[in-house]
């Protein structure tokens, strides 16, 4: 019995002191968490080590690269989404629409005069209109412009389809009669003013509707061109609208839409081959590679020899920045741009296997680098920068990816391809405005302990 | 028992040590010694030897020969500190660190087997500045920001007993452990929302050190009857050595440490009042040509003084008082001349479970109000200290 007691006791005791060890322990810890930190901080040098030096340095064109080549090709006008008209723009710059529609409805659900909705197939057509949308940003003229429309006489194979050719494939390749899509039996004029809004509209009889809604003709197309000289439309969409009347409501109008199934364009002449330069976008869009080379070292400039040992051996962290310095150019202004045009840099991971070569991410995000169109008309020859720091820093710290070398050749190129007719263009190796490569480099003594 | 003592021996070392800076100073040579004292030592003038009763004192070996229970001792010490320069910098600052964690073990009746981690250098704190850089294009502003992130900490093993009723003897080995981090980095356009500012990195230099280097205590303490006892302890030091990392550029380095002497003496001035002093005297001159920038004050000494009323009740409980002073050298300082550390202090301690002198649980603390100064730099501050002592277990 006593020792039950004795045993009752000390599990009484040690169950004070299990108590009293976690109010204690809970103490300490409540006293650590209540006591929020801030590290002391001075702002005075004698807290800090020798200061760094920074500064600019840039490099020429031998100097950081080699081998730039400019690739065509990207891409077809069907796959723009988009179509542009132009006439003598530019110089001589010509462009057309061609297109074809998708079949119209045939039967439309209308309320009876009893309320009742009815499907209904009995439509007369009385008439109609093809409507052609604009981007009344990039398209240029100086006001209202007439537009005409007509139906293609031959066959057109869409995805082939050129100023020159009707069909230009492996196993066939016909010419059009006449170049630019012709000829066309015309259909409609139509007046475009873009202070009035973005639609273009031709009005048509039911005659003329009923021939375009015909898809059974597998040469049936449509041809948009531009009267007026001197302007370069881009036409976003285009539909046709039958207006019916059902004969459940006779004195109901009834609109159907038909919309476009086929739509690209035909545009002469080609932009002349890039003889020097940088060349990207364009419908073919055009790339341009580069190989980078950057030194290992730096004996210059005096400012930086002056504040470290010289030469200094370039390690990644000592490039805060590096930019592809380039300068716009308006080589061709035909094809200078009329809006934004997004630019693109990304590794191509095998240059020998150009134009197919594989590329890497985007250095520059999914947006690419915006360029106003400015600089390839009046600013031409101010700079325009891509940053590739990260890109610069592996080439210089030669980390390999998954065992291979980091790519040392970089592609420019839109960010969509094709995006636009329109192209940019910046002055390339051996002219005055050649690329340069800009590099903010920070060099300091090494931080070692007191 | 022994899977309690392996779960507090893990707690011991699991603990953090020095987990905030508390002073400016530390910029300045290896930083500032932080005295891994408890809260009683704190309160008595905090130079932690001499002292009546068992303590877990890394100063004071032979004090651990009266722990008659297992004991567990933790010590917090918060700190708020107000700064302000020669230069016009001020500023306030604040930051708990964990000083000391131990526990002390009576081994068949033969001695006393202690284990501590404690805090030995603090080398945390950060500093900026501005600076205006020409990039070509006109001036940019940059912040360089420098951060040193870590200390110095020691894992100490000791042995302490009794040699007779008047004498008791204490060494401990200990072993140099922790790292710290020192980086520069600069950083461009911090106060622009430009598209710039994302786009230039920003500059990183520096490096990790790991420390090691070994020590070794020995001490005695003396009980001249029933009215003093008097104490002594010398602490010899490897050489202090820091190891960079792999990738960090730094160099290898080596830092001789000085020989520390400590006396200290306790008095009975009436029943349940005793007068304690204790004097500390390292030459931090034999770092000196491992410095690369800077120098140490040469010898340093401190003084401390305290007095305590032992007899004191709260809530029914004993609870004593304590009043203590003391002057530190610091062996390094920002400006020309020395720097040094004055402090007031008070301190109360309430034993919780208590069987006739043994104390089973208890909890110390210490507030001190204070000031360090070297010709550039001065500092006050409020500093509390909180140990908690659990026996028995």
């Amino acid at each position: 019995m006593t020792r039950v007691r004795e045993a009752i006791a000390e599990d009484a005791g040690d169950y004070v002191m299990r108590k009293k060890m976690a109010v204690l322990l809970g103490l300490v810890a409540l006293g650590a968490v209540a006591c929020s930190e801030q590290l002391p901080t001075g702002v005075d040098d004698d807290l800090l080590p020798e200061e760094p030096i920074t500064l600019e340095v840039r490099l020429g064109w031998d100097e950081f690269a080699a081998n730039l080549q400019v690739f065509g090709g990207y891409g077809s006008p069907l796959e723009l989404g988009s179509t542009v008209l132009a006439h003598k723009y530019g110089g001589d710059l010509e462009a057309r629409t061609l297109l074809r529609f998708l079949p119209m409805p045939s039967v439309v659900t209308v309320t009876d005069s009893a309320g009742t909705q009815r499907a209904d197939d009995q439509l007369t057509l009385i008439g109609g209109r093809i409507v052609a949308y604009l981007d009344t940003i990039q398209s240029v003229s100086d006001g209202p412009v007439t537009l005409e429309v007509g139906t293609t006489d031959e066959a057109w194979d869409r995805r082939s389809v050129s100023w020159e050719f009707a069909v230009d494939t492996v196993g066939e390749q016909r010419r059009w009669t006449e170049e630019g899509a012709g000829p066309v039996t015309p259909v409609t004029t139509g007046v475009w003013d873009p202070a009035l809004g973005d639609s273009a509209v031709f009005l048509l009889d039911s005659a003329q509707v009923e021939m375009l809604r015909d898809t059974s003709q597998v040469n049936q197309g449509i041809r948009i061109s531009v009267l007026d000289e001197g302007v370069r439309l881009k036409v976003n969409n285009v539909v046709l609208r039958g207006a019916v009347i059902p004969s459940v409501r006779p004195d109901t109008v009834v609109d159907l839409t038909a919309g476009r199934r086929d739509f690209t364009f035909v545009y002469s002449p080609s932009p002349e081959s890039v003889v020097e330069g940088i060349r990207v976008g364009g419908v073919p869009a055009w790339r341009t590679v580069l190989d980078l080379h950057i030194p290992v070292s730096l004996a210059g400039p005096a400012a930086l020899c002056a504040a470290v040992t010289c030469p200094l051996t370039l390690t990644p962290d000592q490039i805060s920045y590096a930019a592809l310095v380039l300068k716009g150019s308006n080589s061709s202004p035909a094809f200078q741009p009329s809006d934004s045009l997004g630019v693109d840099l990304r590794p191509v991971y095998q240059r020998s296997a150009m134009p197919k070569a594989p590329l890497g991410p985007s250095l520059l995000g999914p947006l690419g680098k915006k360029i106003a169109p400015g600089l390839f008309g009046a600013d031409a020859g101010q700079e325009v920068e891509f940053p590739i720091t990260n890109f610069v820093r592996a080439l210089v710290a030669g980390d390999s990816i998954r065992g291979f070398p980091p790519p040392n050749t970089l592609a420019l190129l839109s960010v969509f391809e094709p995006a636009s007719l329109t192209f940019a263009s910046f002055f390339g190796p051996g002219s005055p405005g050649a690329p340069v490569l800009k590099l903010i480099i920070t060099a300091g003594p090494t931080v070692e302990l007191p | 028992m022994i899977r309690r003592i392996a779960l507090l021996a893990l707690l011991v070392l699991a603990a953090p040590t020095a987990s905030s800076a508390q002073s400016l100073f530390i910029g300045a040579g290896l930083g500032v010694p932080t005295d891994p004292l408890d809260a009683r030592a704190r309160a008595l003038g905090g130079v932690g030897i001499g002292l009546h009763g068992p303590a877990l004192l890394g100063s004071d070996p032979a004090a651990a020969a009266s722990f008659l229970l297992p004991t567990l001792i933790m010590t917090a010490q918060p700190s708020w500190v107000d700064y302000g320069r020669d230069s016009g910098d001020a500023g306030t600052f604040r930051g708990t660190r964990f000083p000391n964690v131990g526990i002390a073990y009576p081994v068949f009746r033969v001695g006393v087997v202690t284990l501590s981690l404690e805090s030995f250098l603090d080398q945390r704190y950060q500093a900026r500045r501005s600076v205006t850089l020409d990039l070509g294009e006109g001036p940019v502003e940059a912040t360089d920001r420098f951060l040193s992130n870590g200390g110095v900490s020691q894992v100490r093993v000791g042995f302490a007993r009794p040699v007779g009723e008047r004498l008791r003897v204490g060494v401990s080995a200990g072993a140099f452990t922790g790292s710290v981090t020192r980086r520069l980095e600069r950083l461009f356009f911090e106060d622009s929302d430009t598209t710039a500012s994302t786009q230039v990195e920003r500059y990183q230099a520096g490096g990790l050190w790991g420390y090691s280097g070994n020590s070794v205590t020995g001490g005695a303490s003396l009980s001249l009857g029933t009215f003093a006892e008097v104490a002594g302890s010398v602490t010899w030091s490897s050489a202090l050595d820091a190891t960079p990392s792999d990738d960090t550029d730094g160099a290898a380095r080596s830092f001789d440490l000085p020989l520390t002497v400590r006396l200290g003496a306790t008095a009975d001035l009436a029943p349940g009042l005793s007068l304690s002093a204790g004097y500390t005297r390292a030459d931090w001159s034999v770092v000196d040509d491992d410095l690369m920038e800077g120098a140490s004050a040469g010898t340093t000494n401190s003084l401390g003084v305290g007095v305590e009323l032992s007899r004191a009740r709260l809530f029914g409980r004993q609870a004593p008082l304590r009043l203590g002073y003391r002057k530190t050298d610091l062996p390094f300082a920002l400006g020309a001349g020395s720097a040094s550390e004055k402090v007031w202090a008070g301190g109360i301690g309430l034993n919780l479970s208590q069987i006739g002198e043994l104390v089973r649980a208890g909890v110390d603390l210490a507030l001190e109000r204070g000031d360090r100064s070297d010709t550039t730099l001065s500092e006050s501050f409020w500093r509390a200290t909180l140990t908690v002592k659990v026996a028995g277990f």
